[in-house]
């Protein structure tokens, strides 16, 4: 059983301080959404509305159609990892698959078929006799992934899933979530601050920002079509140049910019400085050339203080780079660079303010 | 000398602090090891060091039924008043545990916490005037083991509440997520979480109640006496062996029942470091 999920219009309040300032969020069936945003952006307290931890000001949630503002959490028939896991310590790893079954009454046969079910499903079977303390912390997480679908919610829900992983296990269990994600086909929302988490996991990215949503769209959407300056920069490298609705302006030029163009360091090229073409171009002193396996990193500081950053491929021929010396660089591909127009991106950028 | 961490840690200073730890152990324990050798004195009055050897006074102690009916009245007074103060204390410590805002959860625990502070002959007096009230408490101990409950009480609540602060904040959010209502939450996550802490604070509760002598004096009835209270009286008539047999015999059972439970404790803390290790390896 899987469902569609509507957010709309919600407003929560903690204190004094507005959390959520009128968010709204459609995911379709089996759809997988993060939540990506710096720390105090409210993404983990619009998860605790959607698990119904958190009250609703202002606004509705919707599962496949219904209001479910008013109907607490052990009703929602929604599955959550917490970002401790939050494996009850005085039980077995069966026995915290097999809880959701035993909060609903079913018999014990069941209750250990499907325990065997789910533990399989996410590769711990012959585990159930464990206690939660004499596991991994991977493992731990996988147990709570068990434990949350264990009673065929609706809606997936996970915090922070990562947080306590180390950076090599977070990757594996990042691919392994998507594929059981994607095995059990469930609505999905996630929460994260990591952006290439969010980008492996996830159909769609919901940037957020001082309890607003910015964007939400595909992770390649977003990083080629940011609708600010934010979410440019908070995705990836991004390289922000005054433009008019042409593409950048030339240094120096006294023309009003009218946006802002964002180059990613990739569709930055070396010019050759003899023969400045009559395009855009950007000269700067290299600062730092840095090899990093699959591409050189390159910082130039331009006149205006601006630091640029280009990458070059890891077999260019990088030896006149030296710090301290002249470059110029150009646009690999002009039709590929995309201007954020001011007059879109000001009522957004004067609410995040 | 070897140049140990402690040497080089506290040089010289270790000498007069080793004489000052040995003299506060000293304090604590000649006055108890004193009135262990007089219980076996062969002699009728209390005498050291103590004359002869015999244990005629222990005989005599647990021959008399002035003794052994104050020491059965004492066990069931605590026995009874621990399981009320566990209850309490209990109930409190998971409420305020379910408290949502900070300055509730601070009154809560203040005035659970007082009890401890208010002087007993204060609290037993008030409690006197209760039982002059109601000729029904006067006949039985019920008023006894409510006043000692209620003394013992913030101890429960103190341990409860320490193990359920230790306990992951998500489990019952995590719990209801799942679809369990608070009864099978509080049964099947928050007991068994804090059952250690509960044996903990009932043994404190039961050491208190049995050691308390001031509400005994107020609002035992007449006729009745715990076991405090017949020393009390043992002491204020002659000074006899009895008493310090007495002292002995109840110090005895204290000391088997806390090293019990210092034993019950260990042995779990040393499984959850096989297991922690086990989980580091795993």
């Amino acid at each position: 059983m899987t469902i569609a999920l509507s957010i709309q219009d919600v407003h929560v309040t903690l204190g004094h301080n507005e959390v959520l300032k009128g968010v709204s969020l459609d995911a379709v069936p089996g759809e997988f959404v993060t939540l990506l945003g710096a720390s105090g952006s409210g993404k983990t307290t619009l998860l605790n509305v959607i698990a119904g931890l958190q009250r609703v000001g202002r606004g509705h949630v919707l599962f496949d159609g219904a209001n479910v503002e008013r109907r607490p959490p052990r009703k929602r028939k929604v599955g959550v990892v917490f970002q401790s896991y939050a494996l009850f310590p005085r039980m077995s790893v069966g026995e915290n698959v097999a809880f959701p079954l035993r909060a609903a009454r079913r018999p014990g046969a069941e209750r250990r078929r499907i325990a065997q079910e789910m533990l399989e499903l996410v590769d711990l079977a012959g585990m159930a006799g464990r206690t939660p303390d004499s596991l991994s912390g991977g493992q731990r997480q996988r147990v709570a992934l068990a434990r949350a679908l264990a009673s065929d919610p609706g809606i997936l829900l996970l915090d922070e899933p990562m947080a306590a992983l180390d950076k090599q296990l977070r990757e594996r269990m990042q691919v392994e979530i998507k594929r059981i994600q994607q095995q059990v086909g469930i609505t999905t929302v996630a929460v994260t601050h990591d952006q290439a988490e969010a980008m492996t996991m996830s159909d769609r990215v919901a940037i957020m920002q001082h309890g607003r949503l910015i964007q939400v769209d595909s992770p390649e959407n977003l990083y080629r079509r940011p609708v600010n300056e934010y979410v440019a920069s908070f995705l990836g490298e991004a390289n922000l140049f005054p433009a008019d609705h042409r593409g950048p302006l030339p240094a120096g030029a006294g023309g009003p910019a009218s946006g802002t163009a964002v180059i990613r360091p990739e569709d930055l090229v070396i010019l050759d400085a003899a023969h400045p073409a009559d395009r855009w171009s950007i000269r700067g002193v290299v600062r730092l050339l840095s090899f990093q396996g699959s591409r050189f990193r390159l910082e130039l500081a331009t006149p205006e203080g601006q630091v640029v950053v280009c990458s070059l491929p890891p077999h260019a021929e990088v030896g006149a780079l030296v710090p301290g010396s002249e470059a110029t660089l150009g646009c690999a591909a002009p039709h590929r660079v995309h201007v954020i127009r001011a007059s879109d991106a000001e009522p957004l950028l004067g609410v995040a303010a | 000398m070897a140049d140990t961490p402690l040497r080089r840690g506290i040089g010289w200073y270790r000498g007069p602090v080793l004489v000052v730890a040995l003299l506060t152990s000293l304090l604590f324990y000649l006055p108890f090891l004193v009135v262990v050798a007089t219980s076996w004195t062969g002699t009728s009055f209390i005498i050291f060091p103590p004359q002869d050897f015999s244990l005629e006074w222990y005989s005599t102690v647990l021959g008399d039924v002035e003794w052994t009916d104050a020491f059965r009245v004492s066990l069931w007074v605590s026995a009874a008043g621990t399981v009320v103060a566990v209850v309490l204390g209990t109930l409190g410590a998971l409420a305020l545990a379910r408290l949502r805002s900070r300055a509730a959860r601070r009154w809560v625990r203040t005035l659970f916490i007082v009890p401890m502070a208010v002087p007993p002959v204060a609290y037993a007096v008030g409690l006197y005037s209760v039982n002059l009230r109601f000729a029904a408490l006067q006949e039985n101990l019920t008023l006894l083991i409510l006043g000692e409950a209620l003394l013992a009480m913030p101890y429960v609540f103190v341990m409860v509440s320490t193990g359920l602060g230790q306990a992951d904040p998500a489990l019952r959010p995590a719990a209801s997520t799942l679809g369990a209502a608070w009864p099978l939450i509080v049964w099947r996550i928050d007991l068994p979480m804090i059952a250690g802490h509960m044996v903990a604070g009932a043994i404190f509760a039961f050491a208190v109640i049995f050691d308390e002598v001031v509400l005994s004096v107020f609002l035992a009835p007449i006729g009745v006496k715990t076991l405090p209270l017949q020393m009390l009286d043992a002491s204020q008539e002659a000074l006899s062996p009895e008493l310090t047999a007495a002292s002995t015999l109840v110090s005895m059972l204290a000391v088997l029942m806390l090293g019990a439970f210092s034993l019950i404790s260990n042995r779990r803390a040393a499984r959850a470091r096989r297991l922690a290790r086990k989980a580091a390896t795993a």
